[in-house]
């Protein structure tokens, strides 16, 4: 069996590396850091918000497939007021979250490296089910890729490729502990293997969506059925707290 | 649109055409910029620029329409397709809606974002359908974010007859028929920016009800 992950140097990327490896599994990471090669760990270098590192990785994939797992993983976020971040800012982050995954898909499809039974797993953000002011780049970039799995699932269908949308919570990830607001408490946010661990038995069991854990699950509720008074949540929670732009 | 807006607005109005193929068909008092969203960073500022050198002094209202779309099934989509489809529909609106975010705040202004029916998904237009995703959830986020600043809304056009199919390789057939002509899309979203409501899908069902009703745009 094989699979891709981008974004595999850290966070959930990371533990979802290790969790292949251990089901013996060939595994090609991508990141911009170095995943390191042991075993059967392939690392490839790409800085997924650069074109020419994304067409230049797509060829080199091609050595690489056909894959049982495809996990468009790598996320950036940003966080602050929505003018006060810069261009080219909102260019990266739409890039990695949005773009890449696309194009990666269109290129991976035509070139064989999906086919029959391989899984496609996108990581959105739980952010889908709620308005999201001060990052709402980042919750438009979320929102473009769920819409993206959907479409893609309909149509794939017939193909038997599977197509699941992820909508993870807060992780305790480095890129959480960035962008959260100042106070928030970093022990009620999912531990990254937990959540490889949730992704991994949902896509064995062909989950369309998975909203790993209760509270995700909760807000999930809350977000369809008082969508206005659960933006207007994250608005106290995340905007008004904002002390700084990060990105 | 402009036709309609143009009795109680003074227009800027923007497009890829060179202002002298399109000025038979614009109001005649109307400006007009060029500017190919293919570039989103770059025509963002190029737009501004032009737009402040007119020194019209406020900004009441943006309407962020401009889109293009590909017809094809998931995953058969060639790479510069995908990437320019996300460039004109979702980064660009990004990029312009930054340029002129402060003078919409001075003008105690608002922006319309032109979203689409597509936006909850589909099958054969799925980069398309993110583009429009992603403008909805911008929407929603910066509604909240500028609460008494700058107004937002978002408006999902359905179906209409208007070139854009053609380009995309689609051909409707019959189902042509019951697509909403341009002139009644326009009166349709015309009126959807006047009553103001946050967000608003433009169906066929909702023009009958209103034509029933007699509320004529």
């Amino acid at each position: 069996m094989k699979a891709l992950v981008t974004g595999a140097a850290s966070g959930i990327g990371k533990a979802l590396v290790e969790r292949f490896l251990e089901l013996d599994m060939q595994v090609a990471g991508v990141d911009r850091e170095a995943v390191g090669n042991k075993g059967n760990l392939v690392s490839i270098r790409a800085d997924l918000a650069s074109r020419q590192d994304v067409d230049r990785l797509i060829v080199e994939l091609k050595n690489h497939g056909p894959f049982d797992y495809v996990v468009h993983n790598a996320g950036i976020s940003a966080t602050g007021k929505f003018e006060h971040i810069p261009d080219e800012a909102y260019r990266r982050l739409l890039t990695v979250n949005t773009e890449t995954p696309l194009v990666m898909t269109s290129a991976l499809l035509a070139a064989g490296c999906i086919v029959m039974d391989t899984r496609i797993i996108f990581i959105s953000s739980l952010s889908h089910s709620t308005g999201y002011p001060g990052a709402a780049v980042y919750g438009a970039s979320k929102d473009a890729l769920a819409v993206y799995a959907k479409s893609l699932r309909k149509s794939l269908f017939k193909d038997r490729i599977h197509v699941m949308t992820v909508f993870p919570g807060p992780v305790r990830t480095d890129h959480a502990e960035r962008h959260a607001p100042p106070g928030a408490k970093a022990e009620r946010r999912m531990e990254p293997g937990e959540i490889a661990d949730r992704i991994i038995t949902a896509a064995r069991q062909r989950k369309k969506v998975l909203y790993p854990g209760k509270a995700a699950n909760f807000v999930r509720i809350i977000g369809a059925v008082m969508p206005e008074t659960t933006t207007r949540f994250m608005r106290l929670a995340i905007f008004e707290k904002l002390q700084r732009s990060v990105y | 649109m402009a036709k309609r807006m143009a009795v109680d607005h003074q227009l800027v109005l923007t497009g890829r055409r060179q202002a002298h193929e399109c000025a038979g068909d614009l109001p005649p008092a109307a400006h007009y910029i060029k500017a190919d969203l293919s570039d989103p960073v770059l025509s963002a500022r190029h737009l501004a620029a032009k737009f402040f050198s007119l020194e019209l002094g406020r900004l009441d209202l943006l309407i962020i329409n401009a889109g293009i779309g590909f017809h094809t099934s998931a995953g058969r989509e060639d790479v510069v397709m995908v990437r320019q489809t996300l460039d004109v529909n979702l980064v660009s609106s990004i990029m312009i809606v930054r340029q002129f975010a402060p003078i919409l705040e001075a003008s105690r202004g608002k922006v319309v974002f032109i979203g689409s029916v597509a936006h909850r998904g589909a099958a054969n237009m799925p980069t398309y359908a993110a583009s429009k995703a992603g403008l909805s959830g911008l929407a929603r986020s910066l509604k909240s974010e500028w609460k008494g600043r700058i107004g937002v809304q978002i408006i999902h056009p359905g179906p209409t007859r208007t070139t854009m199919h053609a380009k995309a390789g689609y051909d409707p057939g019959i189902m042509r028929k019951l697509f909403f002509s341009p002139e009644a899309m326009a009166d349709e979203i015309v009126q959807c920016i006047r009553d103001d409501r946050a967000r608003t899908q433009i169906s066929i069902r909702a023009r009958l009800g209103r034509l029933i009703l007699r509320r004529r745009p």
